[in-house]
Parts: C-alpha cells; sequence; structure tokens
C-alpha cells in the first residue's frame, strides 16, 4: 500500500523547478506520441525556429565544449543571437541534451517507415532500430557521459524517462509490434531497459565501428527474448490457475 | 487563493502530469484532464433514431482534414478506445466460458451463442488494430478484466440459461449506452465541424461508422438475451443490478488506467 502511495505521489506532484521552464520542453508536451496518434495531418514542430537555431548551432559546439553552458553561448553567439538570449534556456545544458534526444527520436520516426506487422521480424527490426539510433550518438558519444549525469538528476529523471518510453514507444512502433495486450507494458519497459543499458555500454566502447556495442545489443536482446518467453510462460501459467482451469477441467470430462 | 489556481493550472498545462513512470507501471488516476467532462456523457440510452446525422457523414471525399484534433479530442479518442477494447475482451471471454454449459442443456441455444461470439470476436479484432494503428496504450488492468469477465461467463452459465441472457442483458445494457454516448460525442464534433466549414476527414468518419454498427450488433444481443428468458433469471433485480453497477466500474477504471 505505501508503494502504492509512493508511485501515486511520483506520478501526481509535477517537479516543481521544471515547469517554470517550458522552453526545452517540446511545445507540444504530452501531444507529441502521446494519446490517439492521427494519420491525418502532420504533428507541430516541438520546437520554435528560434530555440531550434540555437540548440542546434550549440549542439554543433557540443564534442568540443561538451554539454555546458559555453556550448549554450556558443551556439547562440553562432545562430546570431545576443549572449543573453540564453536566458531562453532556463534548464542550462540539459536543454542541448533534451533537443539532441527529442530530435533523433523525431529523426527516426521520419525517416524509417513502420514494417508491416510480421511476428518473426520484430526482433531484428528492434535491434535494426536500435542501432540506428545509437549511431546518431557517434558524433558526441565521447560526451554522452556528462549528458547521461544530466539527464539522472533529480529534477530532470521525469523528462528523462518520459522521453526513453517515447523512445521504446517510436521503436515498438515502427518495429511493426501491434501487441495490444498486457504484454504492450512488459514490451516497452524492456526495451527502454535494454536501450538504456547499450547507450551506457557505448560511451566505453573503444572498438572499430561500435561492433562491441552490437554484441551487447544482441546479446541483452536475446536475453530479453528468454525473459519475454519466461513471463509470457507465467502468464499462461496464471491464466491456467484463472478462466483456463475450467477449460482444462472440462477437457478432462468434467461437466462444469 | 489566486496562486493556488493559478498553479493549478500551470499544472494542468504541464506535460509532467503524467511521466513514464505512470505510463508503464502506474498510470495515474489523478490525471488532470478535460476528459473527465466527458466522461459523464459517455454513456446515453437516447434511441439511435433521433441522433443527429450531420451532412459530412454522408459525404464521399476521401480528404483528410487538415486541422489536428485538438488535445481533448484525442484523449477522448484514446480512453474511449481503450474502453472499447477492454469491452470487447470481456464480452469475448464470457460468451467463450458460457457457452458449454449453456448449449450441453440447450442445445437450440447453439446456434444464437454462436453468432454472439463471433461478432464479439470481430468487435475485439476491431479494437485491438485500431488500437495498434492509433498507438493507444491497452488498459493495465487488463488482466484483472481477463480474470473477471471469465469468472463471470462461467459462473452465470453453470447458474442456466435464464442467468446467462440476464447477464448479457446486463452487459449489453450498459456496454449498448456507452456506445450510444461515444457515437452522439463525435457526431456533435462532426456537426461542429461542419459548421465550421472544416473537413471532417475519413479518419473519423468511418471511426463513427465502425461505433454505430457495434452498438447496433450490441443491442441486438440485448434483445436476444431478453427474447430468451433475461427477465425470468431469479434473482433478476440482483443479478442485473450487480452486473450493471460492475460495468460501470469497469469502464470507469479502464477510462482512466
Ligand atoms: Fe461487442
Ligand atoms: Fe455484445
Amino acid at each position: 500500500m505505501s508503494i502504492f502511495r509512493l508511485l501515486q505521489a511520483t506520478c501526481s506532484k509535477p517537479p516543481s523547478r521544471l515547469y517554470s521552464s517550458s522552453n526545452f520542453v517540446p511545445s507540444c508536451g504530452l501531444s507529441c506520441g502521446r494519446f490517439y496518434h492521427s494519420y491525418e495531418h502532420d504533428r507541430p514542430p516541438p520546437f520554435s525556429p528560434t530555440e531550434d537555431r540555437i540548440l542546434s548551432a550549440a549542439l554543433s559546439h557540443v564534442p568540443t565544449h561538451g554539454f555546458t553552458t559555453t556550448a549554450l553561448t556558443q551556439g547562440a553567439r553562432a545562430a546570431g543571437y545576443l549572449d543573453i538570449s540564453t536566458n531562453l534556456f532556463p534548464a542550462g545544458p540539459f536543454s542541448i541534451v533534451n533537443y539532441h534526444l527529442v530530435t533523433q527520436r523525431l529523426a527516426l520516426a521520419k525517416d524509417v517507415t513502420p514494417a508491416r506487422h510480421d511476428p518473426i521480424k520484430i526482433p531484428t527490426n528492434i535491434n535494426k532500430l536500435i542501432l540506428r539510433r545509437l549511431h546518431a550518438n557517434k558524433a558526441i558519444i565521447h560526451r554522452w557521459q556528462e549528458a547521461l549525469a544530466l539527464l539522472a538528476t533529480p529534477t530532470r529523471l521525469p523528462t528523462s524517462l518520459r522521453e526513453l518510453a517515447l523512445l521504446s514507444d517510436e521503436i515498438l512502433f515502427l518495429a511493426g509490434s501491434t501487441d495490444v495486450t498486457s504484454v504492450w507494458y512488459t514490451n516497452r519497459a524492456g526495451l527502454a531497459v535494454i536501450y538504456a543499458s547499450a547507450e551506457l555500454f557505448m560511451t566505453t566502447d573503444t572498438s572499430e565501428n561500435f561492433v562491441e556495442t552490437e554484441e551487447f545489443l544482441a546479446r541483452r536482446l536475446e536475453e530479453g527474448e528468454k525473459i519475454k518467453s519466461f513471463v509470457g510462460g507465467v502468464g499462461t501459467w496464471a491464466g491456467i490457475q484463472a478462466g483456463g482451469f475450467v477449460d482444462g477441467m472440462r477437457s478432462k470430462g468434467v461437466r462444469i | 487563493m489566486n496562486s493556488a489556481k493559478a498553479l493549478r493550472s500551470l499544472y494542468k498545462s504541464s506535460p509532467y502530469s503524467q511521466t513514464p513512470l505512470c505510463d508503464f507501471l502506474l498510470p495515474s488516476f489523478t490525471q488532470v484532464t478535460s476528459r473527465r467532462d466527458y466522461a459523464s456523457i459517455t454513456t446515453s440510452s437516447e434511441s439511435p433514431k433521433t441522433e443527429p446525422a450531420p451532412e459530412a457523414l454522408k459525404s464521399e471525399t476521401t480528404a483528410k482534414r487538415r486541422r489536428p484534433l485538438t488535445k481533448e479530442q484525442q484523449q477522448f479518442l484514446d480512453s474511449a478506445l481503450r474502453v472499447n477494447q477492454a469491452g470487447e475482451l470481456a464480452a469475448v471471454l464470457i460468451y467463450r466460458h458460457q457457452t458449454p454449459p449453456i448449449t450441453r442443456s440447450h442445445p437450440h441455444l447453439r446456434p444464437l451463442m454462436h453468432h454472439m461470439y463471433s461478432q464479439e470476436a470481430g468487435h475485439f479484432s476491431t479494437f485491438n488494430a485500431l488500437l495498434a494503428k492509433h498507438r493507444i496504450r491497452p488498459t493495465a488492468m487488463y488482466p484483472v478484466w481477463t480474470a473477471a469477465a471469465s469468472t463471470l461467463g462461467w459462473v452465470t452459465g453453470l447458474m442456466g440459461r435464464e442467468a446467462a441472457m440476464a447477464c448479457t442483458e446486463a452487459v449489453e445494457t450498459e456496454i449498448g449506452g456507452h456506445y450510444n454516448g461515444q457515437v452522439r460525442v463525435l457526431l456533435s464534433w462532426l456537426k461542429e465541424m461542419e459548421e465550421k466549414g472544416e473537413e471532417v476527414g475519413e479518419e473519423l468518419r468511418e471511426l463513427v461508422d465502425t461505433l454505430k454498427r457495434i452498438r447496433d450488433e450490441e443491442l441486438e444481443h440485448l434483445d436476444e438475451a431478453v427474447g430468451e428468458g433475461a427477465k425470468e433469471a431469479r434473482p433478476y433485480e440482483l443479478l442485473n443490478r450487480a452486473i450493471r453497477s460492475g460495468c460501470k466500474g469497469a469502464i470507469w477504471i479502464s477510462e482512466r488506467v
């Protein structure tokens, strides 16, 4: 019960420092990839043109300056704005991290055509999609641990997790997964964990073209499949205990 | 006082009112959304004959809607389709578990039970496809509804023909009213769009048609159940009231989690 309360509190309490600064958050908020997804219109762009110019310029300064205020100021200057315009981003360097995450997720959605539903191909599709997304971190990988530290700050954690959840959802959608049973939840949670660990692994990977990350990812996905069939097994078992019990008895000739 | 009000409105517009933690682990009961304003009108017992028939429904064009749906409309569709899927899951399970005992003692009911079951299976797969297509999460209570519906079907099946039919009657009354309410909400949107001269779009038009068709099928089930002696069930009042309030509770919860 107390865990329930705690979860409830986490869910309903908005992180107070965050929402005074909506600038680094996609302007469309929840409607990006949340709620009923319509195919009849384009989604609103997540950043205003000004934010877009400054943050993308800042991002190009990240390889040299890291995810720092310096990169943000340099970005503003490069985009032709005064230094003071970094006031637009009260979240500071975190806005660059968020910009990278959001734009890369949307790029994935834009560049990849959703696969047709084919259960056999889903694991391979997922593998390819995660790799594709990881490769988008290449240019800044030597700075990515700084980003991870920012993402793990308690005040930023809700945003970080939310973005991770949206990425999982995007990858599963693009991979052609149409499962809408309770597996929907376990799939997304499992994928989020695998992606996050592969991303972290990649920051320490010095191999040619990140082949070790590739192997690491393949192993994690394989384990995930095993766990899934185990969990599926437990689910089936529980099912037999509940409704399936009746069917089982019926098949044995018991007239119930 | 004013600051509290401001804070609340800020919270309402804050994208953080729902974190992914809640999406995965515990979808929040406390979501502050305008969806609640709709909740009270998603049930309607009005006759389908009296519902408005906007011209846009009959439009032959296959044009796309150019204006995005409002956030409230998206939220409404999101929770409506989620509840519908949960309801059809329950219906499929109820009929599946009722069928063996009922058809054993009343072989003449076999075609009727089979007919209703296969229609429910059709509804269920329709909503499964809609959820996947529009990227809507299923209800977090999925396993709970599975167990509850199987039990309900099994128990009423064992109680005999009248109880099984009373169960169908009670469930279909609630579900039928629920679909009826949704159809009315969508029709009112269509009318509004039409008045503003907006293109309604294929997606919504198709959805209204689907919901209407399914609603009519549910109401048919209701009539058939009454025809097969639902009202003769003992204790009818108790069964009817218990099942109907169960349905109402399940709908309320599924709209939220
Ligand atoms: Fe149905
Ligand atoms: Fe039905």
